[in-house]
C-alpha cells in the first residue's frame, strides 16, 4: 500500500474513520455522505467486513449497489439491495433503543466541548441569522447509539463552547448523569470526532485532542477551535490515505467529488511531508 | 405521574375520543371503489387549514403527483409534518400552501428562511424519529407515546413534549403528544380500487400515518384488481378501510425514485436546486405545477415520453418491488 501523492483533507477524514469501524459492530450512519461511505469503505477494503449498518428507512444488513444515484443514498433499490430485512424509520428508532446500535456516525454543523450537536439554527432560537434544517435523524441516533461519532470540518465556527442550539445531545452540560437525568438511555453518548486535521476522544465527557495529520501542528489546531480540547498526554499522528484506499473512494463511494471538489487539499512532497494546498470554491 | 420539565410551543390538538367519532362516522366500511381523479381527491380531503403528512420525500417514493396537485389548487394555512423532507416543504412553502411545519429536518432554503422571517411560517421543533413516533401513537388510538430520546435538546423547549418521572422503573422518560393529522398522502407501488396498497421497499412511516390520518388519499403506480390484492395479503401495507380515495398516477412520484419501477430524474435536481438558491420559486412552480393542468399533462408536456422510459430502463433493480 502506497501512500497517495495527493488527496483532499475530507477525504482524509473519511479514510480516518473508515480504519476504525469496529469489526462485528452495528452502526447507524446518518444518510449521505462520509458517514456512510465511512462504513462502506471499511467493507470494500476489507477493514470490517462484519460491521453492518442500519439507515434511518429501516434498511438493515444491505449489500448495496455502488456507486449511489445523486440523492439515493437512502430510499432507493441500490442503496437497500439484497438487505436483510426492510423496515421504517421506526424500525431503526426503535432498534437503537433496545440497545442494537453500536454506533452512530454523524455530520454536524457545530459541535461543543460536551459532544453537543446543532443543526437547526445559527445565533439564538428567536433572532437567528441561519435557519437550518433540523435534527432529522441525527438526534435519535445521538441519543441511542451505544457510541456516537462525529465528523466535521476543523473550523473555529464549528468547534464553540456552546452550540448555539442542542439539536441532538451530547453530554449536554457535561455533568455526570446529565444524559439519564434528561431521559436517555444510560451508557450512551458521544465517543470520537474527526475532523480533517484533527481526532478527538472524550475524557470526563470534555473533547480531547487525540491524533493529529502530519500537515498541522497542534497549536493550528487549538487555533482552530473556540472551545480548547484537553491534550492527550501523547498526541498521535494519523497516516495519510493509501492509493488503495483512495481508489475505491473515488471509484465507487464519491464518485461525483462531494469531498475533493472543494477546500484544500494535501500534496505529498519529494522529502515525504506533506504539503496544503487550496483548491478555492 | 410528576411532569419534571415541559416544552412550551403548540401542539396539534390531542384528542383520540375526537379521533375514534370521526372514524365511527366518516369511515366507509363497505368494500366500495373510491377511484377517483387527483383534481377531486385534493379538493374532496385536503382542506385549508387541515395538518397533512405525506410519507416520503420529493427524491424517493414521495406522493409528488399529490403534492402537485394541491400546490395547483392553492390549498392554504396547512400544517406540516415535515419528516424526512427535503425539498418538499420549501415547494409547499414556496406555494403559499403551508404555514406552520412540524420539523424533523428539511433542506435549507430562502424561501423557508424568509417564510419564517416575515412571520407567515411557524416551526415546531422535533426530529424525524420524534415524528414517526408521535404518528405511531396516533396510529394506535392512544394519547401519547413514550420515548428515550429527544430529552436534553434545545428543541425539547419549542415541541410538545414532557418529561416525566415514569412511574415504572422511576427514571425520566419523554413523553411525545400523538398525532392524528386530517390528511395523509401516500404514494404506494399498487392499489385496488377500494384502497388496499402495497408498497414495496422500506418506508418512513407510510403505514402509521394511513392509520393515524383523518383522511387519507393514496395514489398508486399501478391500480390492480381487488383478486390480485387477496392472492397475496400478507404484501398489503395498507387496509381498504382507512383510505378515503385511490388516484391512480403513473410516475407519481416524479422526479423522484420509485425503487424497482423508474430511477428519479438526476437531470430534474439541478433546475430544483438553482430554484431553492433564489429568491423565488415562482419560476419552477409555474413550469411543473401552475401551468400544467394535470399529472398526465406535466409527464405528456414537460416530461415526455423518450426521458419516462429512459428512467424505466435505468432502474435495474426490481428484486423486492414486486408481490
Amino acid at each position: 500500500m502506497t501512500a497517495a501523492a495527493a488527496f483532499s483533507e475530507r477525504e482524509h477524514m473519511v479514510v480516518k474513520v473508515a480504519r476504525d469501524i469496529e469489526d462485528g459492530a452495528n452502526y447507524w450512519v446518518a444518510g449521505g455522505g462520509g458517514p456512510l461511505y465511512a462504513v462502506l469503505l471499511a467493507d470494500r477494503l476489507g477493514y470490517a467486513k462484519e460491521a453492518q449498518y442500519i439507515t434511518e428507512d429501516g434498511v438493515i444488513a444491505p449489500e448495496a449497489e455502488l456507486p449511489f444515484q445523486a440523492m439515493g443514498s437512502m430510499m432507493s433499490s441500490r442503496a437497500g439491495y439484497r438487505a436483510a430485512h426492510w423496515g421504517t424509520m421506526n424500525t431503526a428508532g426503535d432498534h437503537a433503543q433496545l440497545g442494537y446500535m453500536d454506533y452512530g456516525i454523524l455530520n454536524t454543523l457545530q459541535v461543543d466541548q460536551h459532544g453537543n450537536i446543532n443543526s437547526t439554527v445559527l445565533g439564538s432560537y428567536e433572532e437567528w441569522t441561519r435557519r437550518y434544517g433540523g435534527p432529522g435523524g441525527a438526534q435519535t441516533i445521538a441519543a441511542q447509539c451505544w457510541r456516537t461519532i462525529l465528523m466535521t470540518d476543523q473550523q473555529k465556527r464549528k468547534f464553540v463552547n456552546r452550540v448555539d442550539f442542542i439539536s441532538s445531545p451530547g453530554f449536554l452540560d457535561g455533568t455526570e448523569g446529565a444524559r439519564e437525568r434528561a431521559g436517555l438511555p444510560a451508557g450512551t453518548g458521544p465517543w470520537r470526532v474527526y475532523t480533517p486535521w484533527a481526532t478527538y476522544d472524550y475524557e470526563e465527557r470534555k473533547l480531547r485532542l487525540i491524533e493529529r495529520s502530519p500537515w498541522v501542528t497542534v497549536d493550528d489546531i487549538l487555533e482552530e477551535c473556540e472551545c480548547k480540547p484537553l491534550l492527550a498526554p501523547e498526541i498521535g499522528v494519523s497516516e495519510p490515505p493509501t492509493d488503495e484506499e483512495l481508489g475505491v473512494y473515488r471509484t465507487e463511494l464519491d464518485v461525483r467529488g462531494q469531498t475533493m471538489d472543494r477546500g484544500t487539499w494535501v500534496i505529498k512532497q519529494d522529502d515525504g511531508t506533506y504539503q496544503r494546498q487550496e483548491m478555492g470554491a | 405521574m410528576q411532569v419534571l420539565e415541559q416544552g412550551s410551543a403548540d401542539y396539534f390538538a390531542v384528542d383520540p375520543d375526537g379521533h375514534r367519532a370521526w372514524v365511527r362516522e366518516h369511515k366507509e366500511r363497505r368494500q366500495v371503489s373510491k377511484l377517483m381523479d387527483e383534481h377531486e381527491a385534493v379538493a374532496r380531503f385536503v382542506a385549508d387549514g387541515d395538518y397533512m403528512v405525506y410519507d416520503c420525500n420529493y427524491y424517493s417514493r414521495g406522493p409528488s403527483s399529490l403534492l402537485r396537485e394541491v400546490m395547483r389548487q392553492g390549498k392554504h394555512d396547512i400544517w406540516l409534518c415535515g419528516k424526512f423532507t427535503y425539498v418538499a416543504v420549501s415547494l409547499l412553502v414556496g406555494a403559499g400552501v403551508v404555514s406552520a411545519v412540524d420539523v424533523g429536518f428539511f433542506g435549507r432554503s430562502k424561501v423557508v428562511e424568509d417564510a419564517v422571517r416575515d412571520g407567515s411560517l411557524t416551526m415546531y421543533e422535533y426530529s424525524n424519529v420524534t415524528l414517526t413516533l408521535r404518528l405511531r401513537g396516533g396510529a394506535q388510538g392512544l394519547p401519547f407515546v413514550a420515548a428515550r430520546s429527544w430529552g436534553g435538546t434545545d428543541g425539547f423547549e419549542y415541541s410538545g413534549a414532557k418529561l416525566v418521572q415514569d412511574p415504572f422503573t422511576e427514571k425520566p422518560i419523554t413523553l411525545l403528544p400523538s398525532l392524528n393529522p386530517d390528511v395523509a398522502l401516500i404514494h404506494a407501488h399498487q392499489a385496488d380500487e377500494f384502497g388496499n396498497a402495497r408498497i414495496f421497499g422500506t418506508g418512513i412511516a407510510h403505514q402509521e400515518a394511513a392509520m393515524a390520518s383523518k383522511k387519507v388519499i393514496i395514489s398508486a403506480e399501478e391500480i390492480v384488481s381487488a383478486e390480485e390484492m387477496k392472492r397475496n395479503p400478507g404484501a398489503n401495507s395498507i387496509p381498504y378501510y382507512v383510505v378515503d380515495a385511490v388516484v391512480e398516477a403513473p410516475f407519481g412520484a416524479y422526479p423522484g425514485i420509485m425503487a424497482g419501477i423508474y430511477s428519479s430524474d438526476a437531470a430534474h435536481i439541478p433546475e430544483l436546486y438553482t430554484a431553492l438558491a433564489s429568491d423565488s420559486l415562482d419560476g419552477y412552480l409555474d413550469k411543473w405545477v401552475h401551468s400544467v393542468g394535470s399529472h398526465e399533462e406535466m409527464l405528456a408536456e414537460r416530461v415526455g415520453v423518450q426521458r419516462l422510459l429512459q428512467l424505466r430502463r435505468e432502474e435495474i433493480i426490481t428484486e423486492g418491488y414486486r408481490a
